[in-house]
């Protein structure tokens, strides 16, 4: 099965895809993860450092780890959405993606090859997020902060990702142009995950506000990394285990859906 | 020995909405020929090999790639086949030779650099392995679509306007290539404009007009069958022709003779009554492919 040096056409062409998606990120290495990496040192440094010893959250914690917990699973799921989505918009715009349709990869690889790709960039810019928190965490307080579940925490990161991952691919293959992609990051998916309680805890909110806010199923996927590395979180953690598996199989559904009727034809 | 054709197309139908891009087509492509599909533009040659590499969702009939249905075994199908589309298509940030690693692989050859360098230097591509699509020239970039098609060794190769915008140097190369392809065993399917050259390099044409084929058939029948000949005939005298069915034009001692290339010369010369001692000249045009092409697509018309 695993012999690369014979033509092999149920395997080979999946871990081509695979390994195509993961080198398309890592040529532009500046944007994809550099540019995430700054971003959430910039949060850090506003958020955490400056402002954070105003803020209180209702957490044991100090503020700074409440907010490192949220910007690892923020960043792993904006690059793991970005990557598919951008991946799948430019190939339609250069007519790469066509070349998917002609050779013979099927739907399910297709899907799976682009999300495991999305995953690995996904879960390397959270480790980069979760590296440069260490930094800012180990200057303020003098030590690292303690990780409450590594299994929890892995679960979560993946879960998250390949959701969104899927989410790319979906919203990507359904957009018919630039502007309809970035208006679904803008108008969609930023508010839900900047209200989904990267920056503040429902303790902040008022009880209209609280209850809103959990409808918003990003705030669970948070809490669940938040839980993972805190030992605490705003929901439980079945809740959050719940809404990562329920909303991978759903937008698996959509995704592969939308794919056996979608044209793969360039813009 | 495979006894499956190349490719088999059986009641082909591709409708968008109302209307009919593609109607009721079938024909089949024979082991090792090179067949050229011939059309006015939107006649179908493009939604029809779309077709065939699954781009485009047929709505109704058959394909089958060496006996392997396009849709119901997929992936033996794909790997037989090499497509280079009409457009040229860019990689955003990739090299040549990374470009068709990718693509090698995925076809299920992981390791094929010796392939993927044997096709870089036929192609003149070797010096550019490393430059982006977007740096290369535009008939650069036509003979990576074409390296790209070839990765895998494809055992029927469509070919879409391959020629398309490309200068004369460059066409007649690819052409030569094609034909060295079709030596090696590889069936191809090719569509073009220029007619002179699917009659130079096609065993067989399809004529396709607004969706359905027109005519098919080996290439030299069918400009027999469908072109005239010329014979511009030159006497010493003035002459009287007791028949003028096949006379075009007369000019002083100058006779055009028009007659279909079916027919011999010498029948034609004598059911004209011409007597040979008159003759001082004889020059005959053969019928091009462009005429018996403009003849099909006017049959309607007519």
């Amino acid at each position: 099965m695993f012999d690369f040096s014979k033509q092999n056409i149920s395997t080979h062409p999946f871990i081509m895809l695979f390994w195509k998606e993961i080198r398309r990120y890592l040529k532009v290495m500046v944007q994809t993860v550099v540019t995430p990496a700054i971003n959430s040192g910039l949060y850090l440094l506003i958020f955490g450092v400056s402002l954070g010893s105003s803020i209180d959250t209702g957490f044991d914690t100090p503020y700074l780890a409440f907010l490192i917990s949220g910007l690892i699973m923020m960043s792993c799921l904006n690059n793991s959405f970005q990557n598919t989505s951008s991946s799948i918009i430019s190939g339609k715009f250069s007519g790469d993606l066509e070349d998917l349709k002609v050779v013979p990869l099927s739907s399910q690889q297709i899907i799976w090859a682009m999300c495991l790709g999305g995953v690995t960039r996904g879960v390397m810019v959270s480790s980069v997020t979760m590296l440069v928190g260490q930094v800012f965490y180990y200057f303020t307080f003098g030590e690292f902060l303690e990780i409450h579940s590594w299994p929890a925490l892995i679960f979560f990161l993946f879960f998250g990702a390949l959701s969104y991952a899927k989410l790319g691919m979906f919203v990507a293959f359904l957009a018919k142009t630039f502007d309809q992609m970035s208006a679904v990051t803008a108008f969609v998916l930023q508010p839900l995950a900047f209200l989904g309680g990267v920056f503040f805890s429902l303790n902040n909110l008022s009880p209209f506000w609280q209850k809103v806010a959990l409808f918003n199923p990003v705030l669970y996927l948070i809490s669940g990394v938040r839980y993972s590395i805190l030992g605490q979180s705003d929901v439980s953690l079945m809740s959050s285990v719940m809404v990562a598996i329920v909303s991978l199989v759903l937008f698996h559904i959509i995704v592969v859906l939308t794919i056996s009727r979608s044209q793969f034809k360039r813009w | 020995m495979n006894m499956e054709k190349p490719l088999k197309i059986k009641n082909l139908s591709k409708n968008y909405g109302d209307f009919s891009a593609v109607k009721d087509v079938s024909f089949d492509l024979e082991d090792g020929e090179i067949f050229g599909l011939l059309g006015p533009n939107g006649a179908g040659k493009t939604t029809l090999i779309s077709c065939i590499v699954t781009l485009e969702k047929m709505s109704s009939g058959s394909i089958s790639v060496l006996g392997s249905d396009v849709y119901e075994d997929s992936k033996q199908a794909k790997i037989n086949l090499g497509y280079v589309p009409q457009e040229v298509i860019n990689h955003g940030y990739f090299t040549v030779e990374e470009i068709l690693g990718f693509y090698s692989g995925y076809f299920g050859i992981l390791q094929n650099k010796e392939h993927i360098t044997y096709l870089l230097k036929k192609l003149a591509l070797y010096e550019h392995k490393d430059k982006k699509v977007k740096q290369l020239s535009g008939g650069m970039k036509r003979r990576l679509m074409i390296a790209k098609a070839l990765v895998h060794k494809p055992k029927l190769l469509l070919l879409d306007e391959p020629t398309a915008g490309v200068d004369i140097e460059l066409r007649n190369s690819l052409w030569e290539f094609v034909l060295e392809l079709k030596a090696s065993g590889t069936t191809v399917l090719l569509t073009t404009h220029y007619l002179e050259e699917a009659e130079s390099l096609c065993d067989r044409i399809g004529v396709i007009s607004k969706g359905e084929l027109k005519k098919i058939g080996k290439t030299s029948d069918l400009i027999s069958e469908l072109t005239f000949r010329t014979l511009e005939v030159e006497t010493t005298g003035k002459v009287e022709l007791q028949n003028t069915e096949y006379l075009k034009k007369q000019e002083g001692n100058k006779l055009t003779l028009e007659f279909p290339s079916s027919l011999k010369i010498g029948e034609v010369i004598s059911s004209t009554g011409l007597d040979l001692n008159s003759v001082a000249d004889l020059q005959l045009k053969e019928g091009s492919l462009e005429d018996a092409f403009l003849k099909i697509l006017n049959q309607g018309r007519m």
